[in-house]
């Protein structure tokens, strides 16, 4: 049975009699984000009845919103002000920033970590907190809420989550240029990665019959979309979103952040039939036959990169720095010592 | 006044040599303080390490020895940050100031914790590239300082502050082991937590970073800035609510108010700022040559709506210095008005500067100190500025407690008490006003894990539970300084 808690006071309640020694935390639970195990003697709670946006301040350029209130939900509320969250991702906006799994899009483009502000939460404990501020700009305390963004909701609850917001950009545009050699890809991919304005997103996509695209938005002045489109020759399509890659059975789906410099040697290490997708961020994915994850994931480093497979429950992903490791473990140990959050 | 060391002086001594320890109280004296001069203390030893290994020996020993120790860089904070709360070893990373690598197709560099925040910018503009964060003090703070600050600066309002910067670090935790926080492909791996988030900004209570991968931007095509004189603040806060309504994101928004303009000019750093004017906006925009022209032509309509005495517009570089000159030389300009200045740093949500405003100069008013103004507007983020008389006790404690009624101000109105220059020791009485002692515990469990000992930098960011009790009724700060004042005779 899943729980859903209207309010952080019931949230609260609810943590602090929970029957069970486990807590799962979803938002909408739509989210195929890196799978872990339930453990048999876990309940699960749903944020995604908490779904009021509390504040929005379109002078300011920030808003405050529960962790239920859904990405579409707000874009739209958003837009009739003039304004975005400049990051990708859907679902809940408590899920989308607790699982963090798209990463900037472009070089210096927003992510999750980027634009939270600061948060009001709620430990495995039932012990209710703040971090941060909801102003821009704030260096008061540590800097707890960082800790949220990726943390697959295993440290605390987010019940009311400060974002930065950006205006809507004057113009935009997606666009696709298809059937590229894997060198031509690459050359534009560094190339509009380079770009110091007007790339929002740029995409490098490798099928798995070895065809290269690349896919992206354009943000900004319509005269330098026009400029930047006709010196990339990029043709203007119908924005897919950020694209996806999809594990069919017998195979995972692994995720990474790779430098641009190491791409060549990474991709030369995977099998040609592996298909792979990288945004201009430096996130990365791949699908490869299951019993090829574990020696792929031992020889990241040897890239400088560091992944994971999404769909293997409890992957361990590539080793952490060790002193990294035991810093994770004693955050861990320190917000949620009984181990709660599964 | 200290314990002798020699013990301790002489296992410092067989690590780095005698030239990198310092132990003479006069040579200490040169560390007795950064730029929040409220706070001295001398450090019981002074080192200076010139490698992550140093480093390291120096905390296993001090660990070893359960003696605290405090990093610092090149001692420009603003909160008594790297000014020892107890007795402590001082460890300096000033020396450790190499570029060690630089990827200009990976938009990054790794840098040692004492370069300088500018001369990392010198070090790579012949790539056409250069590191975004850029606080007032550029020219001498240092990454390991910002990186432990969080610092922002100017250009902040569209790139964000140093944490949006920061790939990784590689820490000296306060046990002396070593952990390698993000990595040089991004801060946060898939599966990884954000460490190097929780870590930038940790004020030096958390460990020592002793090499830092930080994100370089591209340099733009063409870089511009406007200034816009006003006869009212209104008009000049105002405008700039104008600009970001109009979906405008200028590379920094900043204002100086009359008292500061007229400061400026009087200094070496004048500018030509009208001194008639209440307030002078410097609004910079950045991109490519004809985005640039275009956002020029709204910003100067958006101005001429408001009525202007003045406008002027800068391109060439020569031109630009100067009109930032006076922005830049502001704080040292303000040496003239007295001979201490108390540097303020609170935000507020931009919608509502020109209330805070008005509340703040009747606090000023209130107290009789004399205030100036200088601050990033597209931020919300003031720093209005006490002028006073440090040996005047009785000044100091009014600029002391104006200080804490204007940062009251910045709260009531829903911002913070720190923008960008830290806790430190000078706001530790002011965290309670801010968050309550959940919020301040959840804080100290983060900070245990990584700093069990409570070794590095102790006494800062997070108030006793005393404190937080008292300090609805007093500023400990007043206090704090009052004693000092007693202690050193009333002179310094
Ligand atoms: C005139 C003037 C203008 C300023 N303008 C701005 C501005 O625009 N924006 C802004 O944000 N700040 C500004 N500041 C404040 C200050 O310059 C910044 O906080 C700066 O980042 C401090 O750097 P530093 O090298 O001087 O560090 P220090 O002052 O030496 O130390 C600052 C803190 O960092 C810790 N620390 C230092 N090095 C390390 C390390 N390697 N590892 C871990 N901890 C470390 C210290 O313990 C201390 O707590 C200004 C200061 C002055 C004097």
């Amino acid at each position: 049975m899943t729980q859903r808690p209207t309010s952080r006071a019931e949230l609260q309640d609810l943590l602090r009699s929970r029957r069970h020694p486990r807590v799962r935390l979803l938002g909408s639970g739509s989210r195929p984000a890196m799978v872990r195990r339930v453990p048999s003697d876990a309940t699960f709670v749903s944020l995604a009845a908490m779904d009021r946006i509390e504040r929005l301040e379109p002078g300011d350029l920030t808003c405050s919103v529960q962790p239920g209130v859904l990405r579409h939900e707000l874009d739209l509320e958003l837009r009739r002000h003039g304004l975005e969250l400049p990051c990708a991702g859907t679902g809940t906006i408590g899920g989308l920033f607790a699982a963090d799994d798209i990463g900037p899009l472009a070089p210096g483009a927003p992510a999750p970590r980027n634009l939270l502000l600061g948060l009001e939460g709620v430990l495995a404990d039932g012990t209710p907190f703040k971090s941060g501020a909801r102003v821009v700009k704030s260096v008061a305390g540590f800097d707890v809420h960082k800790l949220f963004v990726g943390s697959q909701g295993r440290l605390f609850a987010a019940t009311l989550l400060h974002l930065k917001l950006r205006p809507l950009p004057r113009a935009s545009c997606a666009f696709g240029v298809r059937n590229l050699s894997l060198a031509d890809a690459l050359a534009k991919f560094a190339g509009l990665r380079q770009e110091p304005a007007g790339v929002h997103q740029v995409t490098l996509l490798r099928d798995a019959a070895g065809a290269c695209m690349l896919a992206g938005r354009l943000g900004g002045r319509a005269s330098h979309l026009a400029a930047l489109r006709t010196r990339f020759s990029l043709a203007e399509s119908a924005d897919a979103g950020p694209l996806q890659l999809h594990a069919e059975a017998g195979h995972e789906l692994i995720t990474g952040i790779v430098c641009c410099s190491r791409l060549n040697g990474l991709l030369a290490d995977l099998p040609a039939a592996a298909p792979f997708l990288m945004h201009g961020g430096g996130r990365f994915w791949t699908v490869l036959p299951t019993p090829q994850v574990a020696p792929l994931l031992s020889r990241m480093p040897t890239h400088d990169a560091h992944a994971v497979a999404v769909s293997a429950a409890d992957s361990p992903g590539t080793a952490l720095d060790p002193g990294a490791a035991t810093l994770t473990t004693a955050i861990r140990h320190a917000l949620d010592p009984r181990g709660v959050l599964a | 006044m200290f314990a002798p060391m020699p013990a301790l002086e002489r296992r410092l001594t067989d690590l780095l040599g005698a030239a990198r320890v310092i132990t003479a109280r006069d040579a200490l004296l040169a560390w007795e303080c950064d730029g929040f001069t409220v706070h001295r203390a001398l450090p019981r030893a002074v080192v200076l390490p010139e490698s992550t290994a140093e480093v390291q020996a120096i905390v296993q020993l001090l660990h070893g020895e359960n003696v605290p120790f405090v990093p610092r860089g090149a001692g420009t904070c603003l909160s008594g940050g790297p000014t020892p709360s107890v007795p402590a070893v001082v460890i300096e990373l000033a020396r450790m100031k190499r570029v060690l690598h630089v990827s200009p197709d990976d938009l990054l560099a790794v840098v040692q914790p004492g370069v300088v925040n500018l001369d990392l910018t010198l070090a790579v503009q012949h790539l056409g590239l250069h590191y975004a964060p850029d606080p007032s003090s550029q020219s001498v703070c240092t990454i390991g300082g910002n990186l432990a600050e969080n610092s922002g600066g100017p250009h902040c309002f569209k790139y964000g502050m140093t944490t949006d910067h920061m790939l990784g670090a590689v820490v000296v935790l306060p046990d002396g082991s070593l952990a390698r926080l993000g990595q040089n492909a991004g801060p946060r791996a898939p599966h990884a937590l954000d460490l190097p988030g929780v870590f930038c900004g940790s004020e030096g209570t958390f460990g020592i970073a002793t090499e830092i991968m930080v994100r370089l931007s591209r340099d733009q095509e063409s870089v511009r800035t406007l200034l816009a004189a006003f006869a009212t603040m209104t008009a000049a806060c105002r405008t700039v609510g104008d600009i970001v309504a109009a979906g405008l994101v200028p590379a920094a928004l900043e204002i100086l108010d009359q008292a500061t303009i007229r400061a400026v000019e009087a200094s070496v750093y004048r500018a030509g700022y009208p001194e008639d004017a209440a307030a002078v906006l410097l609004v910079e925009i950045d991109g490519p040559r004809q985005v640039v022209d275009e956002e020029a032509a709204e910003i100067r309509g958006l101005f001429l709506a408001r009525s202007p005495l003045r406008i002027e517009e800068a391109s060439t570089p020569a031109e630009r210095k100067r009109l930032w000159k006076g922005r830049k030389g502001a704080f040292g300009a303000m040496g003239r008005l007295n001979t201490d200045l108390y540097v303020l740093d609170g935000v507020v949500p931009r919608t509502r500067l020109v209330e805070a405003l008005d509340r703040i100069h009747a606090i000023a008013e209130r107290h009789g100190v004399l205030l100036t103004n200088v601050f990033h507007a597209g931020d919300g983020n003031l720093h209005p500025n006490i002028s006073y008389d440090g040996r005047d006790a009785a000044q100091t404690a009014r600029t002391v407690a104006a200080g804490r009624e204007i940062l009251q101000v910045c709260l009531d109105l829903g911002g913070s008490i720190t923008g960008e220059h830290g806790i430190g020791s000078e706001k530790l009485d002011y965290m309670a006003l801010m968050y309550d002692p959940t919020d301040l515990e959840v804080m100290a469990r983060v900070r245990t894990a990584f700093n069990p000992s409570g070794l590095c930098n102790p006494g800062k960011v997070l108030p006793t539970r005393n404190a937080c009790a008292e300090v609805a009724k007093w500023p400990k700060m007043v206090e704090r300084v009052l004693d000092d004042h007693q202690r050193r005779g009333g002179d310094r």
